[in-house]
C-alpha cells in the first residue's frame, strides 16, 4: 500500500460572507504511516477540515497537497481519501460482504479482483466468519469495523475517521482502540482521526493538534503533550481531571517567591533569582491534579474545605475550595478526607507550569533559579 | 404499608419500587426490580444497552404500565395515577430549547404555564442562573450560545420545577467529552445544593461513580447489586460486574487453589503467589480452580529474574500520565496500568516481569456461577 504524506497549508473555510471562519488558516503536514488525531471541542473546525480534504466542501483558501500535489479541484471520489463517519453508513439490509464489496462495484471493479479484496478486508478485521451475516443484525462495534471495511476494501492513500467510536459503549471502544491500533501497526495507514475524546486521541495518535475556534493550537507527540502543553487551552483540554489554572502573580517575599491569586497564595520556595522575568506578570500557573496531596494542616502550604468526593475506583477526585479557588485533587483511594472536612494540601513544585497570562502560551520561567 | 412510608425527614424514601416487572410482546425487560431512593440523594441506575435502565424510569414516570410491582412515591403507591399527577420531572438526552426564547424566556417558561407570579419567577429564575453559572447570558438567543450554555440552560429550566423527584435519562450523553465531565459535577452540586432528589440513569460507569450516592447495577432487566460507589469497584456481586466498572477492564484469569503452610498458594500463569490474608477464610482446605480477578492498576513491572509472573509485550496504550500495557504468557494475558514515564525504556515484543502490588485487593470468582467468592 503506497504511504503518500499530506500536507494542510494555510488551509482557511470561510461562511456567511467571511464573518465566520471555522478554519482559520491551519498548517499541518502529516509523514506517510503516520496517526494525527485533530481533537477538540464541537465547533472547533475539525469536521470541516476532513470535509474539505475529503472534497464534501472546498477552502476559501490555502491548499491541500498529497504526495506534494495540490487536490483543490480534483472531485470527490477521485482524491483517493476514505471518510468514516461516526454513524457508520452501512447498509443495513445488505449482507457484510455486500457492504464490503460496494465501493468496489460502483467503481466497476472486476469480479475475482473484488472478491479478494473482500476477503482480505474482512480477515484483517476478524469478521471473515461473519461474511453472510446482515448489517441490521450486527452489533454497534461490528456495523464500524463493517463501515471502516468497505473505506479500507477501496484501498485509500489517507483514512479519515470522524469520531468513530462515539456511538460504541465504554467495553465496545476500548476493543475497538486495540483493533484499529493492530489495524494501523499491520497496514501501516495513513490516519487522520477527529475526536473530542483525549482517550481516544492519546491511544491512537503518533501526534495530536489540538484545535480551537478554527485555528491549531499546539501539535505535539503523544507521547510529551500531556506533560508539555504549549497554550492554556490544551492544558485544559487534557488530563482528568485537567490542570487546576489559577490566573494571578508572582511576588517575592523575603527570599522566597509566592503565587498570588486575591487571597491564595501558595509559596513557591528557593530563591528570588527569577525576579525579572516574574514582574512582567501576570501568569497562568497550571497546577496537576496528580501533583497535589494530602499533608498535615499544622505544616502544609495550602488548607481548605473538601467541597465533593468523586471515586474513580483506582483513584479519587477530590474538589478542594481554597478562598476563592477551588482546587481538583487526585488521591489514592483510601485515606483521603471527607466531604466538608478542612485538610492541609502539598504541592510538587517541580510539577507545576506558567503560562503567560496575557498570551496564554507556556513560558519557561526560571523556577526559584532552577533552569525550568 | 403505605403509612410505614409516611415522611419523615431527609432519610426517609422518597420512592420505593417494589418487585417491578414489565416484558415487551413475551420479552422480559424488567424483571422484579426492588430498590429505594432515599430524599436529597442521587442515586444512579447503571447498566449496558437493553438492561431495563430506561424501561425503569418509564415506569416510574407512568409512561408505560407494569406488568406487576408497586411503585410508591412519597409515601403513596401511584400505580394508577397518570403521568401528569405524579409530581415527577423526567429529563431527557434531547434538552431542546426554544430558538425564539431568550434564556430567561426558555428556563421560566414551565413557571410561566403554571401561572406563577412575575416576581417569583424573577426570583426562582435568577436562583437557578447563578447556580448553573448561566446569569450573564439569560438575554441572549440560544443560537448565540455555546453548546455547554445551551446545556446549562436546558437543565435549568428543567430544575426550576420543584417535584418530588428528577428522573434523568442519559442527560449529558450527547455533550463533549470535557464538558460531560464538568455538567456531571455541576449537576451533582446543584442536586445537593437545592436538597433535590435525583434517579439517573447512564451506561458510563465513569458518570455513576463520580455523581452516585448509591448505584443501582442492571442487567438484563434484574438488580445484580446495589452499591456505593466504591464498593461496586472493591467489591463487585461478580465478574460481570467486575468488568462493567473499571478501565481498562480487570484481569480474570483462571487460577488455583493449592492447600499449604501460611494459608497456601495460589496458582496462575505458570506461577504462585500467596494467598492473601483476606481470601484465607474464603477456599476450603482442599485444592480448587476458581477465577482470579486483578484491576491493572494493581500489577506493575519488575525484574523478570525475581517477578512472580514473566511474559511477553504485546501492546502499549498511551493515555496520557498513564499507560496501559498488555503481555501474554502461555497462561494468561494480562493488562497493567503503569505511569507513562514507565514505558519509555521498554518495548513491544520484549520480555517484562510482572508483580502483584497490592494482593488485598484481588478477587476470586466462582468460575462455573461467575459470583465473587466471599470469606466465609
Amino acid at each position: 500500500m503506497k504511504k503518500p504524506k499530506l500536507e494542510l497549508v494555510s488551509l482557511k473555510k470561510e461562511y456567511d460572507n467571511a464573518t465566520v471562519a471555522a478554519v482559520d488558516g491551519i498548517d499541518l503536514s502529516i509523514e506517510a504511516g503516520e496517526t494525527v488525531a485533530l481533537l477538540g471541542p464541537s465547533g472547533c473546525g475539525k469536521s470541516t477540515t476532513l470535509n474539505m480534504i475529503v472534497g464534501l466542501e472546498e477552502p476559501t483558501s490555502g491548499d491541500i497537497q498529497i504526495d506534494g500535489q495540490s487536490i483543490i479541484g480534483v472531485p470527490l471520489g477521485k482524491r483517493n481519501v476514505g471518510l468514516v463517519f461516526q454513524d457508520y453508513a452501512v447498509f443495513t439490509t445488505m449482507t457484510v460482504r455486500q457492504n464490503l464489496a460496494f465501493g468496489l462495484e460502483i467503481r466497476h471493479a472486476a469480479r475475482p479482483e473484488i472478491v479478494r479484496a473482500v476477503a482480505e478486508v474482512a480477515g484483517l478485521l476478524d469478521m471473515s466468519d461473519r461474511l453472510d451475516v446482515r448489517a441490521k443484525d450486527l452489533g454497534g462495534s461490528e456495523l464500524q469495523r463493517v463501515a471502516i471495511g468497505r473505506t479500507l476494501v477501496t484501498k485509500p492513500a489517507i483514512l479519515l475517521l470522524d469520531e468513530p467510536l462515539s456511538n460504541l459503549e465504554a467495553a465496545a471502544r476500548l476493543a475497538m482502540r486495540r483493533e484499529l491500533r493492530r489495524l494501523q501497526s499491520e497496514i501501516g495507514l495513513t490516519i487522520i482521526y477527529v475526536t473530542h475524546d483525549q482517550v481516544e486521541a492519546l491511544s491512537l495518535a503518533d501526534r495530536i493538534a489540538v484545535m480551537r475556534a478554527g485555528k491549531i493550537l499546539q501539535v505535539e507527540k503523544t507521547s510529551v503533550i500531556s506533560e508539555r502543553p504549549d497554550h492554556i487551552f490544551v492544558a485544559s483540554f487534557l488530563g482528568s481531571p485537567p490542570m487546576n489554572l489559577l490566573k494571578g502573580h508572582i511576588e517575592a517575599k523575603d527570599d522566597a517567591m509566592v503565587f498570588r491569586q486575591g487571597s491564595f497564595s501558595l509559596p513557591l520556595g528557593g530563591t528570588s533569582s527569577g525576579d525579572a522575568v516574574f514582574a512582567k506578570g501576570p501568569f497562568t500557573l497550571g497546577i496537576r491534579p496528580e501533583s497535589l496531596r494530602f499533608a498535615p494542616k499544622e505544616t502544609a502550604p495550602l488548607t481548605g474545605q473538601v467541597l465533593l468526593v468523586e471515586p474513580r475506583g483506582p483513584e479519587v477526585v477530590l474538589t478542594v475550595k481554597i478562598g476563592a479557588v477551588q482546587l481538583k485533587v487526585v488521591a489514592p483511594p483510601v485515606g483521603y478526607p471527607v466531604e466538608g472536612a478542612t485538610a492541609g494540601l502539598a504541592v510538587d513544585l517541580d510539577a507545576l507550569v506558567f503560562f503567560d497570562g496575557r498570551t496564554n502560551r507556556r513560558v519557561d520561567v526560571c523556577q526559584a533559579g532552577r533552569p525550568n | 404499608m403505605k403509612e410505614s412510608y409516611a415522611p419523615r425527614g431527609r432519610d426517609f424514601p422518597v420512592l420505593v419500587i417494589d418487585r417491578l416487572t414489565k416484558s415487551f410482546r413475551r420479552k422480559t425487560a424488567l424483571d422484579q426490580v426492588s430498590f429505594t431512593v432515599p430524599a436529597a440523594s442521587l442515586t444512579v441506575i447503571l447498566g449496558p444497552a437493553g438492561a431495563g435502565k430506561t424501561t425503569a424510569l418509564r415506569l416510574i414516570a407512568g409512561l408505560d404500565r407494569p406488568d406487576s410491582g408497586t411503585v410508591i412515591l412519597a409515601g403513596q403507591d401511584i400505580g394508577s395515577w397518570e403521568p401528569k399527577d405524579r409530581n415527577i420531572a423526567m429529563i431527557l438526552d434531547n434538552l431542546a430549547l426554544y430558538p425564539n426564547k431568550t434564556g430567561y424566556e426558555n428556563i421560566a417558561s414551565p413557571l410561566v404555564i403554571r401561572g406563577e407570579s412575575k416576581t417569583e419567577i424573577e426570583r426562582k429564575v435568577a436562583e437557578i442562573a447563578a447556580t448553573l453559572k448561566v446569569s450573564h447570558i439569560l438575554k441572549r438567543l440560544p443560537k448565540t450560545m455555546s453548546g455547554g450554555e445551551r446545556q446549562r440552560i436546558a437543565l435549568g429550566r428543567a430544575l426550576i420545577r420543584t417535584p418530588n423527584l428528577f428522573l434523568l435519562d442519559e442527560p449529558l450523553s450527547s455533550l463533549d467529552a470535557m464538558l460531560r465531565i464538568e455538567l456531571r459535577a455541576e449537576l451533582k452540586r446543584l442536586q445537593r445544593d437545592l436538597g433535590y432528589t435525583f434517579l439517573l440513569a447512564t451506561p458510563d460507569y465513569n458518570e455513576a461513580m463520580a455523581i452516585a450516592d448509591t448505584v443501582v447495577m442492571l442487567r438484563e432487566g434484574r438488580v445484580v447489586q446495589i452499591a456505593k460507589p466504591q464498593t461496586l469497584y472493591d467489591e463487585p456481586t461478580d465478574r460481570d460486574v467486575a468488568r462493567f466498572v473499571g478501565s481498562p477492564q480487570i484481569n480474570v484469569i483462571g487460577a488455583r487453589y493449592a492447600p499449604g503452610e501460611s494459608g497456601g498458594n495460589i496458582e496462575i500463569a505458570d506461577s504462585r503467589l500467596p494467598v492473601p490474608p483476606h481470601l484465607q477464610t474464603t477456599f476450603a482446605s482442599r485444592a480448587c480452580d476458581f477465577e482470579l480477578g486483578i484491576r491493572p492498576e494493581n500489577l506493575r513491572l519488575a525484574d523478570p529474574s525475581r517477578a512472580h509472573i514473566t511474559a511477553k509485550l504485546t501492546d502499549i496504550e498511551p493515555l496520557g500520565l498513564k499507560s496501559a500495557l498488555t503481555v501474554r504468557n502461555a497462561g494468561a494475558e494480562l493488562r497493567l496500568l503503569v505511569e507513562s514515564i514507565v514505558t519509555r525504556d521498554i518495548s513491544v515484543g520484549q520480555s517484562v516481569g510482572v508483580e502483584v502490588t497490592n494482593a488485598s485487593m484481588l478477587l476470586a470468582f466462582d468460575p462455573s456461577t461467575g459470583r465473587r467468592m466471599s470469606p466465609e
